[in-house]
Order: structure tokens, then C-alpha cells, then sequence
């Protein structure tokens, strides 16, 4: 496998096609407090690149931010003031909601050193969620965007039972033997079956994220989940998909999140291939690192162009075939899971988008079946 | 019934033309078998674009085939390719297309082509029945 190049661990720091100036240092940020804003910031703060988390604290040991911080490999502190002792401190941010909090902590501020609290903070909580909320309303849009494109799919595979129902009740209207009635009866009732089907897989795929719902993934259902998904927007009749996957691959993350980015990946490659081509699918864990391949034979991303295609609204496809928002969302799922992605493309022969998970309380690893 | 019958012979047996129906799922080729056989045609099956081409190509079908009855979303060749491949080799063969998808700009670019129906499933037998005698008709005509 050729490297992977270019690999997008931070959203501020993608190539924008020009020469980049040369990066400021970080901002370097503790967090006292670890309970739903502590750990809200966190998410929000951890994916952006120059902003440096110094440490968390909060008097409450058990805290569902530290454990957010531990996964994030963020230093967790048993005293405040062990924390404000850091070195080139730039910003304290108390999430606590306690109004004692905040004089211990302008008594202890270091030199240079900005503190957010009270009202400051509060409205830094509401930030924080509206963020979060419009990430997710995002997402969705694009979901049900997409879903716009399964109308052929669907309708192939709602109208071809439909059409095997009609063509027996038809039949048995006058049909006299009994085993044919019986037999006949019984596709009815298969052919119902696999229409519902169809209805369960979408409405299911189509339903609102829930939000903060990660739990362990296992990635080579969710990739073949995906296939079946991505069947109704793009045809694969005429694709030669390869499986290469090892058994038992798992990412910590959201369930929905991950099939949708899935189901955009497949969907793209497809799309690449103009419906003919070979379509692997990837995965691999190894020394706490989690890989994900999805790859296509199809026309390949020019270089200049692979820079942007991580950038909301920036697409190559016909107006109205695509929102432009599809690998900026992915993008966001990734980093939201503390993975990053990368594009590996040559014009004329194909693309691989890689996904990469470090292996961090869970995340990234192989199990064993039970 | 129509008066353009051809009403050929196959084993002894007469019956109203030779029908091919080009469709990748299984079922649906068996309940337009079970319908058209009824009303007397025979007829052949084609899983894809190119085994109906085949098919076509295969023996006495190049001039006993009367009407094809063809799917758009199929693997190999899908049905708008071997549409295109029919209207320029057997062009005096009618083509119905039965398709799973309603698409208006589609029906009316292969109507342009000459294609003398375009049925969205599911549709009836009585419906599909009359498109095929109206082929047919076409067929017949073709033929004077």
C-alpha cells in the first residue's frame, strides 16, 4: 500500500494551497471542573490544533470528564493549584459553576494568565452546545440529503417485489391447484418480507443521531451495514467488492456516525468508479493503531484539489449531486472520535481514504468474540 | 384480440409470438413468463443486457423474436446499452421497458429511440398484456 498522504489530524492546519505561515505557538488551556461543560469543552477543545489542554481538575474523582480527559490522554489533576503551577499558562477556564471556585482561583492565577468564570462561562457553555448541536443538525441535513439519491434504489427494490405480489395474486385469482396455491402464497409472503426490509434499513439509517451515544463499533459489520445502505444510492451490480478484513475490529465512537461516514465513503468511491470497478474495503488493528481503507480503481482526485475536498461546501459534482458537506462531516465524526483521515489519490487509477484511531481506552483494538 | 397475429409454429404448437423478457431478478422474469404464457406467447428469459443479446443473436430468435420486454438497472450490460444495441441491429423488434424506477426524462429519451412502451412496475398483467399485443401490432406492421 503507497503512503497516505495528506494526513488531516486537525482542521485548522490543512493545506489551503498557498505556503503556510509559520504555525503560532499553542494556547495552552487548563479545565477546572469535569462535569457536563468540562466535558463538553474538552470534545470541542481537543479537536482544535492550536489549543493546547494542559490538565482538568476537579474535586469529584469520579466526574464523567475525567474519564472523557483519560480517554483523550489529557492530564488529570488531584489539586488545583498543582495545576496552576504549569508552566506558560495562557487561559483558565472554570467550568465548575461553584461562585466560591473562582476567587481560590484568582488568588492562585499565574502571571500572564487568563481566567473565564462566572457569567463568562456560562455563556461559554452555551457556545459549546450550540456548537455541538449544530454539528449534529448538520450532519443530519446531509443524511437526509443523501437519502434524496436512494430514490432509484429504492424504488427498484420496493416495485420488484411489488410486481412479483401483484403478478401472483393475479395468478391464484384463478388458479386451481392447490400446491401452487400454497407455494405461490408463500413468495407472497417472502416478497412482503423483503419489502419491509428495505423500510426497516432506512428508517433505521435516517433517524436522528443521538447524541454522546459511543460505545465499541464493531467496524466490519458496520462496513457491511454500510454496503447495503450505500445500494440504494449507487448501483453495485457491475462492482467487484474485496472484504479484506481482519476479524474482530473495533473503534469506540457513535454507532449512526460511523455508518453514515461509512456509507459516504462507499457511496463516493462508487460514484468515482462510475459504476464499474473493484471496491476494497479495509481494516486492520495493530499496536493500538486502527485502520480503515476504503478504495476505489475509479479517476482519482487531481492533486490541487485534494487539499479542499475536506472544506464544507467544496464538491466536484454536478449542481444539485452533492452538498459538498459529505467528507467535511466525515471529517468532523473522525476527529470527534479522536481519529484522523487521509487521502491517497492518483488520476486514472483510484482513491483509498484512510481512517486512523489510536488506541485510547478502547478505541483501536481487536476483541475477542464471545 | 388483434388481427396482426402472427401465429407461428414451434413444436407442433401455435402461439401468438416469441417474447424475450431481459430482467436480473428471477422473480420477476417467472410471474411475465406466467403471464404472457397464458395469453399464449412463448417466452425467453435473459438475466442482463448481454445474455439477452445473446439470446437474440442465438439461432432462429435473429428472425422468430417478435418483442422484447427489457429492465433498465441490471449488471454487465444494463439496459439502456442493450436498448441501444437492439435499435441498431434489430431495429423492426418492438421494445417494452418494465422498470423498477419511474423516470420521466428517462421514458421520454427511450420513447424518442422508438421504444413503444414504458412500464413502471408493478403493473397489471391485463396492462402488460395489452402493451405486448400492441408490440405486436408494431411487429406486424413492421413486416409489410
Amino acid at each position: 500500500m503507497t503512503t497516505i498522504l495528506p494526513i488531516i489530524s486537525h482542521p485548522r492546519s490543512e493545506c489551503q494551497g498557498i505556503e503556510p505561515a509559520p504555525a503560532p505557538p499553542p494556547m495552552r488551556v487548563v479545565i477546572i471542573g469535569a462535569g457536563r461543560g468540562g466535558t463538553a469543552l474538552l470534545d470541542v477543545l481537543h479537536q482544535i490544533g492550536t489549543i493546547e489542554i494542559v490538565g482538568i481538575f476537579d474535586q469529584n474523582s469520579s466526574a464523567p470528564g475525567l474519564k472523557r480527559a483519560q480517554e483523550l490522554n489529557v492530564p488529570i489533576y488531584d489539586r488545583v493549584a498543582d495545576l496552576l503551577k504549569s508552566q506558560g499558562l495562557h487561559l483558565v477556564m472554570d467550568v465548575t459553576g461553584d461562585p466560591s471556585m473562582e476567587s481560590v482561583l484568582r488568588e492562585q492565577l499565574p502571571t500572564g494568565a487568563d481566567l473565564v468564570s462566572g457569567q463568562a462561562s456560562r455563556l461559554l457553555w452555551t457556545l459549546v452546545q450550540h456548537e455541538s448541536t449544530w454539528q449534529t443538525e448538520l450532519l443530519h441535513a446531509e443524511k437526509l440529503a443523501g437519502i434524496g439519491s436512494f430514490a432509484a434504489g429504492i424504488a427498484h427494490d420496493m416495485n420488484n417485489p411489488l410486481q412479483l405480489i401483484l403478478g401472483l395474486a393475479e395468478n391464484l385469482a384463478d388458479e386451481v391447484d392447490l400446491d401452487t396455491v400454497h407455494a405461490q402464497a408463500r413468495d407472497i409472503i417472502d416478497a412482503v418480507k423483503r419489502t419491509t426490509a428495505i423500510c426497516r434499513d432506512l428508517t433505521s439509517y435516517s433517524r436522528r443521531t443521538s447524541l454522546r451515544q459511543d460505545c465499541l463499533v464493531v467496524v466490519n459489520g458496520k462496513l457491511d451495514e454500510a454496503l447495503k445502505i450505500a445500494r440504494y444510492a449507487v448501483a453495485l451490480q457491475d462492482i467487484d467488492i474485496r472484504k479484506l478484513y481482519q476479524p474482530d475490529v473495533v473503534v469506540k465512537g457513535n454507532q449512526d456516525e460511523l455508518l453514515h461516514v461509512f456509507v459516504n465513503l462507499i457511496t463516493n468511491a462508487v460514484q468515482a468508479m462510475e459504476h464499474r470497478g473493484t471496491l476494497t474495503l479495509e481494516t486492520s488493528a495493530m499496536a493500538g493503531t486502527t485502520l480503515v481503507r476504503v478504495s476505489d480503481t475509479g479517476c482519482g482526485i487531481p492533486r490541487e484539489l485534494q487539499s479542499l475536498i475536506f472544506e464544507p461546501f467544496f464538491t466536484t459534482k454536478p449542481p444539485g449531486k452533492g452538498t459538498g458537506l459529505g467528507l467535511y462531516n466525515i471529517r468532523n465524526v473522525i476527529h470527534r472520535m479522536n481519529g484522523s483521515i487521509g487521502v491517497d489519490s492518483h488520476i486514472g487509477r483510484g482513491s483509498t481514504f484512510t481512517l486512523t484511531f489510536h488506541d485510547e481506552s478502547g478505541a483501536g483494538e481487536s476483541i475477542t468474540p464471545s | 384480440m388483434s388481427e396482426f397475429k402472427s401465429g407461428f409454429f414451434i413444436g407442433g404448437e401455435s402461439t401468438n409470438g416469441r417474447v424475450l423478457i431481459v430482467d436480473d431478478e428471477p422473480d420477476i422474469r417467472k410471474v411475465v413468463r406466467m403471464t404472457l404464457q397464458k395469453a399464449g406467447y412463448d417466452v425467453l428469459e435473459a438475466e442482463n443486457g448481454e445474455k439477452a443479446i445473446e439470446t437474440i443473436n442465438t439461432g432462429e430468435n435473429r428472425l422468430l423474436l417478435d418483442v422484447i420486454i427489457c429492465d433498465i438497472r441490471m449488471p454487465k450490460v444494463n439496459g439502456i446499452e442493450a436498448i441501444a444495441y437492439f435499435r441498431q441491429n434489430y431495429p423492426r423488434v418492438p421494445l417494452i421497458v418494465l422498470t423498477g424506477f419511474p423516470d420521466t426524462d428517462m421514458a421520454t429519451s427511450l420513447l424518442r429511440q422508438g421504444v413503444v412502451d414504458y412500464l413502471v412496475k408493478p403493473v397489471e398483467g391485463e396492462k402488460l398484456k395489452a402493451s405486448v399485443a400492441r408490440a405486436m401490432e408494431q411487429r406486424e406492421l413492421a413486416h409489410l
